[in-house]
């Protein structure tokens, strides 16, 4: 009798250890978002690099389980866990993403057109617009300003920007950017179709000039210098991405550029999307202010998509008629590389088969890239 | 010449060596001082004493071992902080405590000369060399039980305040313009000025409660920064191209015009002329490529002949 209820007890004790005496509501309901992002990785195709490792993360971070100070929780100090989401919380995970993200970047259709830089700085109206959203609605400054930067669709740029300014709100800032990069599809084609007329979706834009390997290598360099010159809070962001850049471009460097745009980067996002889904656990994650992070993200990216949109159709009233630009490569300028530039390609084909805009898109694009890295540069040196 | 090469680098290795080292050490800064210490901290002893705190204003971590404190400028080396102490490493923004009680047999952080309340007391620190002063202030006569002498904020010096003082205007009239002050809130080895709110946002949301300011002047610098880089690659590119027009001049005799019809083809282009070069010159021609079993009509082909299928024998 006794070794019964000694094998009673222990079963007992055993199940207040297991997730099933501990779930709550919320989650339940972090659990079907997971699974809703790995749904629309496999299934549509969405981000799934991005999509699978945070909706996995999702599952791993809302296991419950007790709290016995066993190591297991991302938030417990030391845990196997807790120590890769130190990447994230020392910000160290995004700049390493940037070196990456450099080392495979090609700056020609840029360098070949430079005048599409202004399309990416106009599309960082969607940061500004949002952080004005979010002071309206009773975020301080600096949590605004870490909101705002969903806006500058750029997944490491926010991640690295909300660990500085607003550490508490990271976890929702992170997944609500990576949410509408993976959305980029849904929400820019309306804003496409609704801002352009039918003739403005058929402009044909002169093709590229080809771009020697001096001015390649001399991009990176001049890059660095003039924008880390004018905002060295960026240096970070832009250090590694344009050191990135130097190493594919110069030609000598190839087994460093490959490593920095193979397995490197490759390694940094498996760690980074796990541990940002893994940092929603419920108890952490499920709040009005995440609620209200998700409504401004979604704000952010349609004020991004149109002021880049807007902005081409002003400065195509400053343009010989030979060298206007399609509008329809606005909505590039936030930076999502490469997505927002296919679906410039994608809705330019449905108007005309022939007018191919995605080299001419991959120039505003890669432009966001550096303009939303300033933007968090600027937001750190006056809020930081 | 290698060994030149070589003396220069090593040379060039010792110069960052010790500036490096220079560097590090230079960034400690005398930063609070208490000489009447009636209710105040204790030390390790649980005795109460005089003290001298040293902050460390660089971001990296700074050993003080080797360093001296004196209360006399004849006297530079007259108690030098003992090596060999892990403690002796002050982290970046950090503090160290050094207690003023004359009695060194106590550890490493316990001096060899006492503060007198009655008269003004220099304290100095020097770097390892013994020659070298990295800070001193004297601190006058008078002071009052329990209250410091201390910096106005964490490290600065005349020069940083004096750019506070020209940047901000409010800052005369809220901390005043004196670098040393008298503190009534001690904070022994922590920051001397203790902050309860963050005055950056707190400007902001005095001065630009609806973020209209921070959208002007962030988007200013965006576009600023990207219209500069715009007009150097603008230079960049009309130089590359010029470069190209007389590269093709020279090489094919023909005018600028005709040069610059050559090279503004764009990529797809060369892509198809590289295309049209390679199925004119290097494609085979078509090929029959029925397999057969039907006998050649040559009486002799190294398919057919016995000798290339036997296995030659081993030469010795």
């Amino acid at each position: 009798m006794d070794f019964i209820s000694f094998l009673g007890d222990n079963l007992a004790t055993f199940w207040t250890y297991t997730a099933f005496a501990n779930i709550t509501l919320g989650h339940v309901l972090m659990i079907l978002v997971g699974l809703t992002f790995i749904y629309l990785a496999i299934a549509k195709e969405f981000e799934p690099m991005l999509l699978i490792p945070i909706g996995f993360g999702i599952l791993i971070g809302n296991i419950p389980f007790k709290d016995a100070g066993l190591q297991l929780g991302i938030y417990e100090e030391g845990s196997v866990l807790n120590i890769l989401y130190q990447g994230v919380t020392s910000g160290w995970y995004p700049p390493l993403i940037f070196l990456g993200i450099g080392a495979m970047t090609d700056f020609s259709a840029l360098i070949s057109n430079p005048k599409l830089m202004m399309i990416g700085a106009a599309a960082q109206f969607g940061i500004f617009g949002a952080y004005v959203l979010a002071l309206a609605i009773g975020f301080e400054p600096n949590q605004a300003g870490a909101i705002g930067i969903i806006g500058g669709a750029d997944g490491p740029t926010a991640i690295f920007l909300s660990s500085k300014l607003a550490p508490n709100l990271m976890g929702a800032i992170a997944i609500s950017a990576y949410s509408y990069m993976a959305l980029v599809p849904v929400i820019q084609p309306p804003i496409m179709r609704l801002l352009t007329s039918k003739k403005e979706r058929v402009i044909r834009m002169k093709p590229p000039r080809v771009v020697s390997q001096t001015e390649k290598i001399l991009f990176p360099i001049f890059g660095l210098l003039l924008t880390c010159f004018l905002v060295p809070s960026g240096l970070p962001l832009l250090g590694m991405l344009f050191f990135g850049n130097l190493l594919k471009e110069s030609g000598v460097t190839r087994r460093l550029a490959e490593t920095a745009r193979g397995p490197l980067i490759d390694t940094i996002t498996i760690l980074l999307g796990v541990t940002v889904g893994a940092s929603t656990q419920a108890t952490q994650f499920l709040t009005w202010d995440s609620i209200k992070i998700f409504g401004l993200g979604a704000l952010s990216f349609i004020i991004a998509t149109t002021a880049g949109i807007l902005f081409v159709k002003l400065f195509n009233l400053f343009l010989k008629k030979d060298n206007r630009i399609n509008p329809l490569i606005g909505n590039s300028g936030v930076s999502a590389v490469p997505d927002s530039a296919r679906i410039s390609q994608v809705v330019g084909l449905e108007y005309d088969p022939t007018n191919y805009l995605l080299m001419h898109a991959m120039g505003p694009n890669v432009a966001g890239v550096i303009g939303s890295a300033v933007a968090a540069g600027i937001l750190l040196g006056f809020l930081g | 010449m290698m060994k030149q090469k070589i003396k220069l680098g090593l040379l060039f290795l010792l110069i960052i060596v010790c500036n490096v080292q220079a560097q590090r050490t230079t960034a400690l800064r005398i930063n609070e001082v208490l000489v009447i210490n009636e209710d105040n901290f204790v030390d390790d002893y649980g005795k109460r004493f005089p003290w001298v705190e040293i902050y460390n204003s660089s971001p990296g971590t700074v050993n003080i071992a080797g360093c001296f404190l004196t209360d006399d400028i004849n006297n530079p080396k007259k108690y030098m902080v003992p090596k060999g102490d892990v403690l002796t490493r002050i982290r970046p923004r950090q503090h160290a405590l050094f207690w003023a009680d004359n009695i060194p047999t106590r550890g490493t952080f316990h001096l060899n000369f006492e503060l007198n309340p009655k008269k003004p007391n220099f304290i100095a620190l020097f770097d390892s060399d013994g020659t070298s002063l990295i800070d001193s202030v004297t601190v006058p006569a008078g002071q009052r039980a329990d209250i410091s002498y201390g910096l106005i904020e964490d490290g600065w010096n005349q020069e940083r305040l004096n750019e506070a003082l020209r940047l901000n205007e409010n800052y005369k009239n809220k901390y005043g313009d004196q670098l040393w002050i008298y503190w009534e809130k001690v904070t022994p080895s922590s920051n001397n000025k203790i902050l309860d709110t963050n005055e950056k946002i707190e400007n902001f949301k005095i001065n630009d409660g609806v973020g209209i300011g921070m959208t002007m002047t962030a988007m200013g610098v965006v576009f600023a920064g990207l219209i500069i880089l715009y007009l150097i690659f603008k230079s960049i590119g009309n130089i590359a191209v010029s470069l190209s027009h007389q590269r093709v001049m020279k090489a094919s005799g023909v005018t600028k015009e005709q040069a610059r019809n050559i090279t503004d083809q764009s990529g797809d282009v060369y892509a198809a002329i590289a295309i049209a070069i390679y199925e004119a010159t290097e494609l085979h021609d078509e090929e029959n490529t029925i397999l057969t079993i039907k006998n050649t009509a040559r009486n002799y082909s190294p398919w057919n002949s016995k000798i290339y299928t036997l296995r030659e024998i081993p030469k010795r």
